[in-house]
């Protein structure tokens, strides 16, 4: 088991509808959501999983730091100036700082963190994880083909089909 | 001086070197992918339903369509991320990981 991983808030409220969510925190003990994401979250549903899951300690708010939103506008600035990679938001942009910083994969289903980690020398070795990747880690042949399917409806997130074929799934 | 060299590696990503090369051609599978997932939001739509919604709603579904972005639709919008992403499943516009 992993220890800690940062997740970006949109990848958290979809992984959070998924029936089997839980499978989550065998991967990670716990995780961290940078409180700059949390004003995003409104309804009283998505709210109370959060909470909820704060108050077993499974999730942890991270407050905002100095050092943390410094290396965020560096990679912001860079990441969007730079011709051919996708654009990086703020709290995205300070999700991947959290994480380059402290050693930590970053959780999210956007494409721009990713590949702006394969692409920028200074973010080389930061692991960026999506959903298929931790669906991956925790499930192998006809199980990993079930919960993709069921993630997949749950979330109404889809898989490329580039993406399927490399984690060996066939639906 | 990182910002610079990082800048300098993103630049030469067509450069000749085979790493360079090799990277560059990722990148150019991967924006493919991207624009194959917005053909794919496009069509999968349920334009119906979309253009039922009141506004600032209808404009944010329909950022989503183009970009795909669920946070980038809703900062621009103003309707928040969570009841964003509930409309998008009733709109039938499928987030995709390239």
């Amino acid at each position: 088991m992993m220890s800690l991983a940062v997740a970006d808030t949109c990848f958290l409220i979809n992984w959070l509808s998924f029936r089997r969510w839980e499978g989550i925190f065998r991967l990670f003990y716990r995780i961290l959501l940078p409180s700059i994401m949390l004003p995003e979250l409104r309804s009283r549903r998505v709210r109370g999983k959060i909470e909820e899951l704060v108050y077993r300690g499974s999730l942890v708010i991270l407050p905002r730091a100095d050092y943390v939103d410094r290396e965020a506008l560096r990679i912001f600035n860079l990441v969007n100036s730079t011709p051919g990679l996708p654009r990086i938001d703020e709290p995205e942009a300070y999700g991947l700082a959290y994480a380059a910083l402290h050693g930590l994969p970053l959780l999210t289903d956007n494409a721009s963190p990713k590949v702006a980690a394969r692409s920028l020398s200074s973010l080389r070795g930061v692991v960026v994880y999506d959903s298929l990747d931790l669906l991956t880690l925790l499930y192998r042949g006809s199980e990993l083909r079930a919960a993709v399917e069921e993630f997949m409806s749950d979330t109404s997130i889809i898989f490329s089909r580039e993406r399927l074929r490399e984690a060996g799934v066939e639906l | 001086m990182k910002a610079s060299r990082d800048i300098a590696t993103a630049q030469t990503l067509s450069a000749p070197t085979s790493s360079a090369r090799r990277m560059a051609e990722q990148l150019g599978d991967y924006l493919k992918r991207l624009e194959e997932a917005k053909e794919l939001r496009r069509r999968s739509a349920d334009w119906a339903y979309i253009e039922s919604r009141p506004e600032p709603l209808r404009t944010a579904l329909k950022l989503l369509v183009e970009t795909g972005d669920l946070w980038y639709s809703s900062k621009l919008s103003g309707v928040p991320l969570d009841e964003l992403n509930e409309e998008r499943k009733r709109a039938r516009i499928p987030l995709v990981v390239a």
